[in-house]
């Protein structure tokens, strides 16, 4: 028990360390990056480490015969998770969410310090003896606090008073509803029965199960399967449209979507929100082959109401490409990404 | 083509020995052993990475590379077109951000991904900011970054031999032994002095950016190739996704970048002088009001972008001052404007070069000025007149091909654009206030007739037009009868930076009608967009920047009430604690007794 507690309690401490340094700079603050796709779960398993070595330290202090009193442990682990909130997570998170966080986890801590009476009595008593002033010290702290907390709540409605100018929020629907047909270039495609027409086994049959054997692989980097190399000059079919739709991806959609198919192309920077990251799980992967073929062909501008506020600069690219062009490039997407088109059953 | 390429490269490297020789001998008083310039060592050839490591770079590179630098390397992707800079050709193993002398190989060493010994590898893993070479950090393993570059060296690169010790040599920079000089402002003088001194300032201009000699400089691939603007280090290609690093500018100046222009000074300057001159180019980085460095987002190697114009209120009816070193202006802050190419609607802007903006704002009690700075290497005025409409989109104009090979590439054709005017326009929604929260307009060009945008465009022929915007394809409107209530402050092109300063009425207050053009209402959040033109790019019409959805904020002033209720509230906790003490001392004595 005592040697994983000092484990944890080691943890604990170079974990705080490391963030304390990243947060203050004297370490570069990308040493611990956060892996992109997967932050949510790296954030949820980071705190949990944080709690199992916070607990380790407990531990280990009241062994040593210093025990940490529980007022401070849960002054400072709410303090701890507010500015994990505010300097860990990155892409930052506004100020309202992280405002609503701070008071859940508040209400959590306030659950943890008062599970029984004799905790609750533990966490409340320094505040007791502050407000009971036996001592000289507590009465000074009294002093102290009678004078320190009327002047900052006076300074926080100033603040709160005086005109500031914050971004509004905007939330928006990702994956607006999409029509049940589309008219491209004349013809009238329906999403739900469509295909690829270039998502093709070697006998030229629609075959998606053929395509998802030749796709890159999943796992970091995402390469091509050794023996399915699209540049390959007797490449043909499934693998030869995937270069052609390749082709047209990097003389028209790089500028954005990026060359990685990251969303952090030439232009990126200047959008906001910037344009959808394919690599990531929550795009393309989720959707099916004839939702993208319908986003691509008719852009930001052909979005339905409930895609609110509209703040996609992506043009109806039926006004730049052909429709096999469009096809092609999805093929691409889906092949440079590693992810299969969802089906409709 | 290649052959002379070839031939070039190798005139190059005779001229390279040529200076190194006659450096030497000129400068014999100074020269130790050898006659190495000062702070480099003499360093090995690195041994040729294995079959495997090549065999396994080939997937990584025909994965993720072949888009843009081409089955053969040369730098002739699919991609490449539409690109400028165009990517590199590997097959004459010219590499621009290097620890090596001039016309040297860079490093690298499939075994040893060191810092500041791998110049490859660290180019795969930050990039090369401000072209369209991304950073590979995160997307590739170290293993993978390795292998591709080994693939790259051994296969791609086609005129030289990186372990061929007859014909190469490795001179190397040792940047971790030489300890930079404090920016102090001696240093900094000295660095200014020495720019003029070395010449700098011909080709990256009096003020650094980058105007010196636009137009008239080559890479070795006959490419126009522009000198960097020292103002946005976040763009150095050497940057190393460490901009504000004085270091990255010392290598590229004692290195010198290979198959430019720039040539290294590693000969006819000391290292100290060095460091006064990456010292001064590196104090010239735009940096906030306060000093320090901007703060650069990870994602994008970009400044970081608020997207909130907050305008500063000029009271009691002041003038608002048409000269930009007024205090006025001078203490105002400024906000970055990220740009980006308009690519929609046909004529697409593939490479803008502007891709920033600094804007402030003032109002007063009738109207409101925006002032606009950015940087331009070029004054272009219209020669001739446009051959389409300005107003109109989607006309019917030969746009850049995807696929033109080397000689109708972008890259290619950057000189020689039909010079139009340097403009740059502040689009505002009309009827913000009817739209549904967040009230935002459909971008970019207003939703309908019911929710047009306001569009107030200068160009450089000094004039100052209005339009309306009635949709994404609509033609623009021209506004005659609003021009002249909007006025041109000020405007000045200087050492290669546009200032610009428009004034508008605030719209119409009393009965707040706001039909025509926009309403500026103080507290609000006014939907801005921002356009911009450089006439030497051939930008006209929809070939623009453009920047995304803004909001300009008119500040308040601060309220009476923001010095009374908060002291009201103070008092209010003084009588609650006296209250909280009060409770506890009764509680104790009921206690007690």
């Amino acid at each position: 028990m005592k040697a994983l507690m000092s484990v944890a309690a080691l943890m604990g401490a170079a974990g705080i360390l490391l963030l304390a340094a990243m947060t203050v700079g004297i370490v570069p603050s990308n040493t611990v990056r956060l892996i992109e796709g997967y932050m949510p779960v790296q954030v949820i398993a980071e705190l949990t480490l944080f709690v199992a070595g916070f607990t380790g330290l407990s531990y280990m202090m009241a062994a040593m015969g210093m025990p940490f009193p529980r007022f401070w442990q849960g002054i400072l682990f709410w303090a701890f998770l507010l500015i994990y909130l505010k300097f860990r997570i990155y892409p930052p998170i506004p100020f309202s969410v992280r405002a609503m966080y701070g008071t859940i986890s508040l209400v959590a801590i306030f659950m943890w310090v008062s599970a029984n009476e004799e905790d609750w009595k533990k966490f409340k008593q320094p505040i007791m003896n502050v407000l009971d002033a036996k001592t000289g010290g507590a009465k000074a702290l009294r002093i102290g606090y009678l004078v320190i907390i009327p002047i900052l709540i006076g300074g926080f409605s100033y603040n709160a008073m005086v005109p500031k100018s914050e971004e509004p929020i905007e939330l928006r629907t990702v994956h607006p509803a999409p029509p049940a047909s589309t008219k491209v270039h004349g013809k009238t495609y329906t999403l739900q029965t469509s295909q690829n027409p270039y998502r093709v086994n070697p006998e030229g049959k629609y075959d998606q199960e053929y395509s998802n054997a030749n796709i890159v692989e999943q796992g970091m980097g995402r390469l091509m399967k050794p023996n399915a190399n699209p540049w390959d000059k007797d490449a043909q079919g499934y693998l030869k449209y995937v270069r052609e739709g390749g082709e047209i991806f990097y003389q028209n959609c790089h500028f954005c979507h990026g060359d990685n198919l990251n969303g952090r192309g030439l232009h990126a920077f200047a959008f906001n929100p910037i344009p959808a990251n394919f690599t990531d799980p929550g795009t393309i992967a989720q959707l099916q082959e004839t939702f993208i073929f319908w986003r691509v062909s008719k852009g930001g501008i052909g979005l339905p109401n409930e895609g609110f506020p509209w703040a996609s600069v992506m043009p109806p690219w039926e006004q730049h490409l052909t429709v096999d062009e469009i096809w092609k490039v999805v093929l691409f997407e889906y092949w440079h990404t590693g992810y299969y088109p969802r089906t409709w059953d | 083509m290649k052959n002379s390429l070839r031939l070039k490269a190798r005139a190059f490297l005779t001229t390279a020995f040529g200076v190194i020789l006659v450096s030497g001998i000129t400068g014999g008083l100074t020269f130790a052993a050898e006659t190495l310039p000062a702070g480099f060592k003499k360093g090995e050839l690195a041994a040729e990475p294995s079959a495997d490591m090549i065999e396994a770079g080939k997937r990584v590179y025909f994965t993720k590379c072949v888009w843009c630098h081409g089955v053969d390397g040369a730098g002739d992707g699919p991609g490449a077109d539409r690109l400028w800079p165009r990517p590199r050709n590997f097959n004459q193993g010219t590499f621009k951000i290097r620890h090596t002398a001039s016309g040297e190989l860079p490093l690298f060493d499939a075994k040893k991904p060191t810092p500041g010994q791998n110049d490859l590898f660290e180019t795969v893993t930050h990039g090369l900011p401000g072209s369209a070479m991304p950073s590979w950090e995160g997307i590739l393993t170290e293993e993978q970054r390795l292998q591709v570059l080994s693939f790259v060296t051994t296969q791609l690169v086609k005129d030289r031999k990186f372990t061929d010790k007859q014909s190469e040599s490795q001179t190397v920079l040792q940047l971790g032994d030489l300890k930079p000089i404090p920016a102090t402002e001696e240093s900094l003088k000295k660095g200014a002095e020495l720019i003029v001194e070395k010449k700098c300032v011909e080709c990256h201009g009096a003020d650094g950016r980058g105007d010196g000699n636009a137009f008239n400089l080559k890479d070795d691939w006959g490419f126009s190739i522009q000198p960097a603007n020292w103002h946005k280090c976040w763009n150095f290609r050497g940057s190393r996704q460490d901009p504000y690093n004085v270091k990255n500018i010392f290598r590229t100046f004692s290195t010198g970048v290979n198959g430019t222009p720039m040539p290294s000074f590693a000969d006819n300057t000391t290292v100290e002088e060095r460091w006064h001159i990456a010292n001064f180019v590196n104090s010239l980085c735009e940096r906030e009001a306060d000093g320090t460095p901007l703060s650069i987002d990870q994602l994008t190697d970009k400044p970081k972008v608020n997207f909130v114009l907050s305008s500063g209120v000029i009271l009691e009816n002041g003038e608002i001052p048409a000269d930009p070193e007024n205090e006025l202006w001078q203490k105002r802050a400024r906000r970055i404007i990220a740009m980006g190419g308009q690519i929609t609607h046909k004529p697409r802007n593939f490479v803008n070069r502007i891709d920033d903006i600094w804007v402030k704002s003032l109002y007063n009690d009738k109207h409101i000025a925006f002032m606009f700075q950015w940087d331009d290497r070029t004054k272009s005025v219209a020669e001739g007149k446009l051959p389409w409409p300005p107003t109109s989109v989607n006309i019917d104009v030969k746009e850049q091909d995807p696929k033109t090979g080397e000689e109708g590439s972008i890259a290619s054709r950057q000189n020689n654009y039909a010079v139009y005017n340097d403009a740059v326009a502040i689009e505002t929604a009309v009827k913000w206030k009817e739209l549904p929260a967040p009230i935002k307009p459909r971008y970019l060009f207003g939703s309908n007739e019911q929710f047009p945008m306001d569009i107030m465009k200068w160009e450089a022929d000094g004039s100052l037009r209005a339009f309306k915007g009635t949709g994404w394809d609509k033609d623009f409107e021209e506004r005659d009868n609003y021009e002249e209530s909007s006025k041109l402050l000020f405007s000045e092109w200087k050492n290669g930076r546009w200032t610009v300063i428009i004034q508008r009425p605030l719209g119409n207050k009393k009965d707040q009608d706001y039909d025509e053009d926009t309403f500026f209402e103080m507290g609000q959040y006014i939907p801005t967009v921002f356009f911009a033109w450089d006439g030497h790019n051939g930008d006209a019409g929809r070939k623009m920047a453009v920047s995304a959805f803004y909001y300009t904020f008119l500040e308040p002033p601060t309220p009476k009430e923001a010095y009374i209720y908060p002291v009201v509230i103070a008092v209010g906790v003084v009588f609650l604690e006296g209250w909280i003490l009060m409770r506890r001392a009764n509680k104790r004595k009921a206690k007690n007794v």
